[in-house]
């Protein structure tokens, strides 16, 4: 019997919704077939007012506890506490769901002790059909008979509720409330008694602190409407809600995400132009020289020429004390510089390490492998997806999906003999040697490229055509092969035949990463070390401009492949080969060419400072590019797209090799080398960060900052100080790891625990079968004079033949439970033990099957207690 | 800023804000999406809480909903009445939800609540027969359809019940980051 009510019910913090309305009107729609019983003719008042009133009013988790104990009783020999104690009794309906099945009992089986149950579920059931057509007005039209102490229960826990969401604080009381599963009205009742509350505590508080008090709430509300316009304002600087939106539901998440991270790219971009422009361009704009270079336009392209007088590059930037009046505040350019960029540098690292944490820890919680079956198909829709023939396509898709991962199980049982093993070995190592050959040949041709462009350049000095057009030589041949190479790379993948999809894109990311990883690498090298230690004049601003012409060239080719990549060769697709078909969006090439331009920003902030400026307005034109590219050509990508996890990686690509290589780069630039001796704001000093020295020297003769002074010579030039800080950490980050061990073990501890919980149910279930078909067999002769006489019982039947059949029916019960199953439920209620019929019929084998029974339910409760346990994290 | 104050009162749109992951202007933005949906029945005032309720035929042909596959069971699960009839109340309710906001287990309640066809608190193998039809489009063999849905039960089932109760599509959802972001209607 228990199971009976656990199956729908387990649950019970999840039943007070709406959405349990729907089951009722469900289950009792069902039941109007059923409803030949003469006895629910005689509805019972008091019961209806239950079922209807426990609707609106949730049984809480303390309350759940009590139901098991009642249904406990209920269902050992105790008949009376149905009729004997209305508390339980009211408790019992709040929760209990009429089973079809049950409230329908053959008139012939019918015992007389049977009747109060019967008419009681009959009367629930009726009831929530009624409700169901007047929900509204359920609570007016029952007139509660036995409300006080069902009201009083429910009040109780609301009263419970209330008393914990008051004593919260403002702000998690409004997530707790936002995140009920209840519906909107539920909620604001909630709320507003919970507000209530609060007014009255203040309220017996506001004889002492009157003016306070009421000072202190106007301010805390006041503060939160402000909050709130605040956070409006925000959300109506988010760019491109609309055009994200389309580009949702006509390609799904997957390539959506190519278009937030981009944005994100574009916010860090703006937001390192904003300060670098304020803080470095606007005060070098004051103490600016004229510039008597000439403009031709080819400029534009190379970025050398008139450019290289101008805030652009490092160059121009003085190294003087910029002050407007003879005796006012001054403006130190030198620390101006450093410090504008080591900040932005900062909240770089700090804004990628959060959100890369973040996501994270969203994302990646169980790392175990999980091959997904399951979320394959249940959280697979996206619900994003708005376009109809996306949703078409995706449908189709999925089918195909679905029919591969089939074949698939099929599959896995070939094994491949050891010939084969070794062929797939050794096609695997030499796509890799390919791959890694082409990204070392690529590099040295980019080396020996840099090297010769340097030469050229240092002889000639002139600005004529013909050393322009070599200077876009090397970013001409860097995109190339970052252009052209990734092709060769994913026809090694084809060549390669993985087994599983995702191994092949993996593999191809990699080697894709490798490549941009060593090209950006090799040319990091060319400037620190062979460019810095040229004679050039300036070579900070050759650095600068090569990393500008890199960029803008980048930006050609992104165009071109915009081209050339989908809408060629979607013509060709649609016209010449329609084999071909139109090209999908390959979200990870794109995003890792992201990745590569803005690792080139970043670099080459130092050298260049306003190039995030150039980045913004390229990254604002390709969003609109691909996004009209991807509307016109593309289609949305056959394969499921892991978007959560591919967006961490590859904010965490931007993090590791990205920003911690361009942090080293920036480090030695700072620290090792001799800046040029003639330009730029660090003229004649050893070293850039000698600036930093200098200005603590000076600060030492101002007696105000000598908290300055002692930060920076205890702090910053200490080894103790950093012993000790890495020492910390090392000790916090072993403590962690070890918490992180032990929850590993816990986890996989709770999980046996569930699975063996479920053996367990599942043994004392097969027992408890066992017991009821030998009690069948007993019972067999007797009852089948009863069943003679009832016209819709089939004689033939052998109830111990059905058991099974019954038991089988718990776990899989589905709505189309044919009537029937119906006819026999009166065995089930004898042969569970129901009390009624049991206690008269055979007292013999009763003993036997109750104990069973009792062990069943307390198996039972058991897990359903755990199960609440689990259900705390769950609710707020 | 002025006809704001006509359709809620300042404490109507306070109590929507604690009640809803949105801020007052997509609550405001949410109101006129769902007048749109029939202005002649929508009252452009909300003051006196009138008792308006759209119709599932009005409600599934939103562009936002109108060819999803699982539409009607969205609207359902969402509606006070549970045929997919909606008050505003619930129109609200159902978005903040499906929105960007709202936290794991609140998605995983509903997309529970959603696949689950026939109320029962559970998905058996005939909820998940339905959503495989639904999601591929009816374009598999009954065979096939039935052989998925071995497989999803034997993964997902913890507790060996042979169907998927609340804790079980819990735990697979942890598992499937990607849901987050795919539980999630833009408006």
């Amino acid at each position: 019997m228990s199971y009976h009510y656990n199956e729908a019910f387990e649950n019970p913090d999840y039943h007070f919704s709406e959405t349990l309305e729907i089951d009722r009107g469900r289950n009792s729609q069902k039941n109007r077939f059923s409803h030949q019983n003469p006895y629910d003719s005689s509805p019972n008042g008091s019961y209806r007012e239950h079922s209807g009133r426990g609707q609106n009013y949730p049984p809480d988790i303390p309350m759940a506890s009590m139901r098991h104990d009642s249904e406990y009783s209920q269902s050992l020999p105790r008949v009376a506490v149905l009729s004997r104690s209305p508390y339980g009794n009211c408790q019992d309906n709040l929760s209990f769901e009429p089973e079809p099945e049950l409230a329908y009992s053959p008139p012939s089986t019918f015992h007389p002790l049977d009747r109060p149950y019967t008419r009681r579920l009959s009367g629930a059931s009726e009831v929530s059909f009624i409700q169901r057509r007047n929900r509204r007005s359920a609570d007016e039209i029952f007139v509660p008979s036995c409300s006080l102490s069902k009201t009083d229960q429910v009040y109780k826990e609301e009263a419970k509720l209330i008393g914990n969401l008051v004593s919260m604080s403002a702000r998690e009381r409004i997530k707790a409330i936002q995140k009920m599963p209840e519906t909107m009205k539920k909620k604001r009742e909630i709320r507003n008694k919970v507000r209530k509350e609060i007014t009255k505590k203040s309220g017996s508080r506001r004889s002492q602190f009157d003016c306070c008090t009421q000072c202190l709430h106007r301010m805390a509300v006041s503060y939160r409407r402000f909050r709130n316009s605040l956070s409006e304002y925000f959300h109506q600087l988010q760019l491109w809600h609309k055009t994200l939106k389309i580009i949702g539901g006509k390609f799904g998440t997957g390539v959506l995400s190519y278009f937030v991270f981009l944005k994100w790219l574009l916010t860090f971009n703006i937001f390192s132009f904003l300060i670098n422009f304020s803080f470095i361009a606007i005060p070098q704009f004051v103490a600016a020289e004229p510039n008597n270079l000439s403009f031709t336009g080819l400029e534009l392209i190379t970025g050398a020429g008139y450019f290289q007088e101008t805030i652009l590059y490092y160059g121009f930037y003085t190294n003087a004390t910029i002050s407007k009046t003879e005796n006012g505040a001054s403006y130190n350019m030198q620390l101006a510089y450093i410090f504008t960029v080591g900040i932005y540098f900062v909240i770089c690292l700090f804004s990628l390490v959060f959100s890369m944490t973040k996501s994270f820890r969203r994302n990646f919680i169980n790392p175990q492998a999980y091959s997904g079956n399951a979320s394959k198909l249940l959280c697979t829709w996206d619900f994003n997806i708005t376009n109809e023939k996306a949703v078409k396509l995706k449908q189709k898709n999925l089918s195909t999906q679905i029919k591969e991962a089939l074949f698939e199980v099929n599959q896995e049982v070939l094994n491949f003999s050891l010939k084969e093993r070794v062929v797939h070995i050794v096609i695997h190592l030499a796509s890799w040697v390919a791959s890694l050959g082409t990204a070392v040949v690529a590099c040295a041709g980019v080396y020996f490229l840099s090297v010769n462009n340097l030469e050229l350049f240092m002889k000639e000095r002139k600005n004529d055509l013909e050393s322009q057009a070599a200077m876009l030589v090397l970013p001409i041949v860097a995109s190339l092969l970052n252009a052209f190479i990734p092709f060769f790379y994913s026809w090694l993948g084809l060549l390669e035949k993985f087994q599983n999809p995702r191994h092949q894109i993996y593999v191809t990311i990699t080697r894709n990463i490798i490549l941009k990883i060593s090209i950006v690498g090799i040319l990091c090298y060319y400037w620190l070390n062979i460019v810095a230690a040229s004679e050039s004049q300036c070579w900070e601003t050759l650095v600068g401009q090569d990393i500008y012409r890199l960029v803008l060239v980048d930006f050609i080719f992104c165009l071109l492949g915009c081209f050339f990549g989908e809408f060629v060769r979607r013509i060709i697709g649609t016209t010449v080969y329609v084999s071909l078909g139109v090209p999908e969006f390959d979200i990870a090439r794109n995003v890792l060419d992201l990745i590569y331009a803005q690792t080139l920003t970043w670099i080459g902030i130092f050298f260049s400072p306003l190039l995030p400026g150039i980045q913004m307005i390229s990254f604002s034109i390709v969003f609109y590019v691909k996004k009209v590219s991807l509307m016109m050509n593309c289609q949305p990508p056959r394969k499921v797209w892991r978007a959560a996890q591919m967006t961490t990686f590859f904010i965490f690509l931007l993090f590791f090799p990205s920003l911690v290589g361009v942090l080293s780069v920036i480090a030695v630039t700072v620290w090792r080398l001799k800046p040029s001796k003639e330009c730029g704001p660090f003229r004649g000093l050893s070293s850039m960060y000698a600036a930093i020295s200098e200005w603590i020297e000076t600060l030492k003769n101002y007696p105000g900052s000598e908290w300055v002074v002692w930060i920076y010579q205890n702090l910053f030039q200490s080894e103790l100080f950093f012993f000790i800080l890495s020492t910390l950490l090392l000790i916090i980050t072993y403590l962690y790891w070890q918490i992180i061990e032990g929850r590993k073990t816990m986890v996989k501890l709770l999980r046996k625990q569930i699975i063996n919980e479920g053996k367990d149910k599942m043994f004392l279930l097969e027992k408890l079968r066992a017991l009821q078909m030998a009690k069948q067999n007993l019972s067999a002769p007797r009852r089948q004079d009863q069943k003679r006489s009832s016209a819709s019982y089939h004689s033939s039947m052998q109830p111990a033949q059905h058991m099974p059949n019954y038991l089988e029916r718990t776990f899989d019960r589905n709505q189309n439970a044919s009537y029937d199953e119906f006819s026999y439920s009166p065995e089930i209620l004898e042969g569970i033990g129901l009390p009624l019929d049991a206690e008269t019929s055979r007292p013999s084998s009763r003993t036997g099957v109750s104990e069973a029974l009792a062990l069943a339910l307390r198996a039972r409760r058991e897990a359903e207690r755990e199960d609440e346990d689990d259900d705390k994290d769950f609710r707020p | 800023m002025g006809n704001k104050q006509t359709i809620f009162t300042p404490e109507q749109l306070d109590a929507y804000q604690d009640c809803t992951f949105f801020t007052r202007k997509e609550i405001l933005r949410l109101f006129y999406r769902y007048r749109d949906l029939a202005p002649q029945l929508v009252p452009l005032d909300y003051t006196d809480k009138p008792d308006v309720t759209l119709p599932y035929e009005l409600i599934g042909s939103m562009p936002e909903l109108k060819d999803n596959p699982f539409r009607q069971r969205i609207a359902e699960v969402f509606s006070e009445d549970g045929e997919g009839n909606m008050t505003l109340d619930d129109f609200l309710d159902m978005f903040s939800v499906l929105s960007e906001m709202a936290p794991r287990d609140l998605k995983a309640y509903y997309a529970f609540k959603i696949y689950d066809f026939n109320n029962d608190d559970y998905i058996c193998k005939s909820d998940l027969e339905k959503t495989v039809n639904k999601l591929t489009r009816n374009e598999l063999t009954p065979e096939e359809v039935s052989l998925a849905c071995d497989k999803v039960i034997d993964e997902a089932d913890l507790d060996n019940d042979g169907k998927l109760s609340l804790e079980d599509f819990q735990h697979m959802i942890i598992r499937a980051p990607d849901f987050l972001s795919t539980f999630h209607i833009r408006i």
